[in-house]
């Protein structure tokens, strides 16, 4: 039965960001100004000798170890010390009151321009203040890239000695205790007190997998909006396309079933039948993977769109419903070890699969009592850690380097450059052995928090904490991103590989739901915690608190019936 | 002609030769320390401690304030250096003095040997 709604103009943003015109490197000063004309890069090049690069990615002038740098003034060696780019003189700088780097700048002509010894950082001697070049911190840069440590399993060094920060960490659930599932039965009425929306999906013989993903689907509030706003006309879509086959024509009418009001398991025959159609290799019976289905059915709902809109490939973003919803850039670096250079490649993604791995607590040579627990426990944060780490390429994968003009070993490192309004994170459980022809699942645990902030593994972090207090501008500058999520669907897996089953929890107005085909139950945080995940569903946490006003608008009618909604509030 | 007095003057001294013999114990100490390799070990073991007890994040948050207040192109590292190493310095927590202080005590005693 098809509910009418009014329709509400709910936009979702094409444009989720714009480049910030205001940002900008800082301004040099004009004494800065005059000694780049003069003197351009040899100074900032001719350091690089000195420069010394410590164990937790700090670059500092390297103190000869039997002579230390005293001022040229007073002989001191306290405070900061400033090394002269014209003549290479030391002056110190204690206090405002006996500043001789200023000196030193009064008493030689053009020496204005000095370089902070202990943080390898410019510094102008007349406006007695730090100041900015990114030619300065680029060649810093490299070499602090050539100095980094070796190790075996080619892990950055320098990352490994993180150092464990005062921060809220999750309490370990160790021996969860299945809370008691409030179970309901199956009649109408008492199904009232659910939200708008949930219906159990029937399991057409190990559809399992698709029943899950459509789940997490069916709530992801931008699509939900989209759909339910009529924004996918089935009538005008019949009428354009030739191929009379749409998925997205079938998910809406899921969509219309799910949310009529009618709580009686709803069977996506249908949607089964024209996803078969299109995946010719996957129609069958047997059991699929929920996130090979999740991913072919964002492919076909943009090829159909894409087929219909825009006939001639379009530079550029796509604006298809499915990438406006999941549509992220990641940005990859790959540097040469050998010379230092880094080529900058963004891959458009609608996923982050992420490497289960133990979460690598602090390691560092002091002991950490706190933490020990987490040492052994994987996380989500941990994944997305290893994920942004840099990588050592292995020899037999040496990539061509523009600047050697050969094949050069490389360290490769991913972060994320722009986020999308649903974060679909995968976890790699299924591991395939091309060599043994063998496929295992791993079991292991893995923890993963309700509320989620990306910002450090945004581009601009991931840099950032690589190569410290460097300034160089980014193409567009990412501070008005916004990068807090919230969980909004988990789809889990139970079983062994050849015969598991998928079930999704949802969460709705901050309740759980768990979606078992076709039973619908409320359950409490505790037993989604202790789930094994799968596939994590993230939402901008603007748009899922927009999504539970409206949820809260519209009231259901007490006796179960067929829904009928009242004016909206909102 | 009478001589000029500066030629009877003695040559001016050597400016390092004139430091060494002015050097007090707690320099002496200071070149040790550095020369050893110790003091850059015991700055990467305060710098630990400082970030794991938030001190580091509470003076940013001080010279974020004070950039604030002032204006953000009114602001010089030497004012900030001025206006928060004070309240740095009694901010430190008791505990990392301590520690360090005990580290000091054993290097003096490895060096004294």
């Amino acid at each position: 039965m098809n509910v009418q709604i009014k329709e509400k103009h709910l936009s979702i943003p094409i444009k989720m960001f714009s480049t910030n015109p205001t940002y900008t490197n800082p301004k040099p000063c004009k004494h800065l100004a005059d000694y780049k004309l003069i003197h351009g890069l040899n100074g900032y090049n001719s350091l690089q000798k000195s420069l010394k690069t410590t164990p937790d990615g700090r670059t500092a002038m390297n103190r000869d170890q039997s002579k230390i740098p005293r001022c040229s003034f007073c002989s001191g060696y306290e405070g900061r010390m400033y090394f002269c780019l014209i003549c290479s003189s030391v002056s110190c700088c204690s206090s405002s009151d006996s500043n001789h780097a200023f000196l030193h700048s009064q008493t030689e002509n053009g020496h204005e321009i000095a370089v902070d010894m202990d943080r390898a950082e410019l510094f102008c001697c007349v406006c007695c203040d730090q100041v900015y070049d990114p030619d300065f911190d680029k060649s810093v840069m490299i070499k602090q890239i050539l100095e980094m440590p070796r190790n075996n399993n080619g892990m950055d060094l320098s990352k490994e000695k993180s150092i464990k920060r005062r921060k809220l960490v999750s309490k370990v659930i160790s021996d969860s205790k299945i809370s008691k599932e409030l179970v309901l039965r199956m009649d109408r009425g008492s199904k009232s007190c659910f939200p708008w929306g949930l219906r159990g999906l029937n399991n057409l013989g190990n559809t399992c997998f698709m029943n899950s993903v459509l789940q997490a689907l069916l709530h992801a509030p931008p699509l939900r909006n989209y759909f339910l706003s009529d924004r996918h006309d089935r009538e005008t879509c019949r009428k354009i396309s030739s191929d009379r086959l749409c998925l997205s024509c079938d998910f809406d009418a899921i969509f219309s079933a799910v949310f009529s009001g009618d709580r009686t398991p709803y069977s996506p025959a249908q949607f089964l039948y024209s996803w078969w159609q299109h995946s010719a290799n996957l129609a069958s019976y047997e059991q699929q993977d929920a996130h090979e289905f999740f991913i072919s059915m964002l492919d076909r709902i943009h090829e159909k769109e894409e087929q219909v809109r825009r006939p001639n490939k379009d530079d550029g973003d796509c604006f298809c419903i499915a990438h406006r919803v999941f549509a992220g850039l990641l940005r990859s670096d790959v540097t040469c070890t050998t010379c230092g250079f880094t080529s900058t490649t963004y891959d458009p993604c609608v996923d982050i699969s992420l490497d289960l791995e133990p979460s690598n607590g602090s390691s560092t040579e002091v002991a950490d009592k706190s933490n020990k627990l987490s040492q052994n426990i994987s996380t989500l944060l941990g994944c997305l850690d290893l994920f942004t780490r840099p990588e050592r390429l292995g020899s037999d994968q040496k990539l061509h380097c523009e600047h050697c003009q050969e094949r050069r070993d490389s360290l490769k490192q991913m972060s994320i450059r722009r986020l999308p309004l649903v974060l679909c994170l995968h976890i790699k459980r299924f591991e395939h052995s091309p060599i043994r022809k063998m496929s295992r699942k791993i079991d292991r645990h893995l923890q993963f928090p309700f509320s989620l902030d990306m910002a450090p593994y945004l581009s601009s972090s991931i840099l950032r904490n690589r190569f410290g207090n460097r300034i160089f501008t980014f193409e567009g500058d990412e501070s008005d991103m916004s990068t807090d999520f919230e969980l909004f669907a988990v789809v889990t897996h139970s079983g062994i590989l050849e015969s598991g089953h998928y079930v999704t929890y949802l969460r709705l107005r901050n309740q759980w739901y768990k979606c078992d085909d076709a039973w619908i139950t409320h359950v409490s945080e505790h037993t989604v915690r202790a789930s094994q995940g799968y596939l994590m569903y993230y939402v901008q946490k603007m748009l899922y608190y927009k999504a539970s006003e409206e949820m809260n608008c519209l009231l259901m009618s007490p006796r179960g019936d067929p829904f009928l909604p009242t004016a909206e509030c909102c | 002609m009478r001589r000029a007095s500066s030629i009877n003057r003695p040559p001016t001294p050597d400016a390092e030769v004139d430091q060494e013999q002015e050097l007090s114990l707690q320099e002496i100490i200071n070149i040790k320390l550095i020369e050893s390799g110790e003091k850059e070990r015991l700055k990467e073991l305060l710098r630990e401690r400082l970030i794991e007890c938030g001190w580091r994040d509470e003076m940013k948050a001080q010279c974020r304030a004070f950039t604030r207040k002032r204006g953000r192109n009114n602001v010089t590292v030497d004012d900030l250096v001025d206006v928060i190493t004070p309240k740095g310095r009694a901010s430190v927590p008791d505990s990392v003095k301590a520690e360090l202080l005990q580290r000091i005590r054993s290097f003096l005693v490895s060096a004294a040997l």
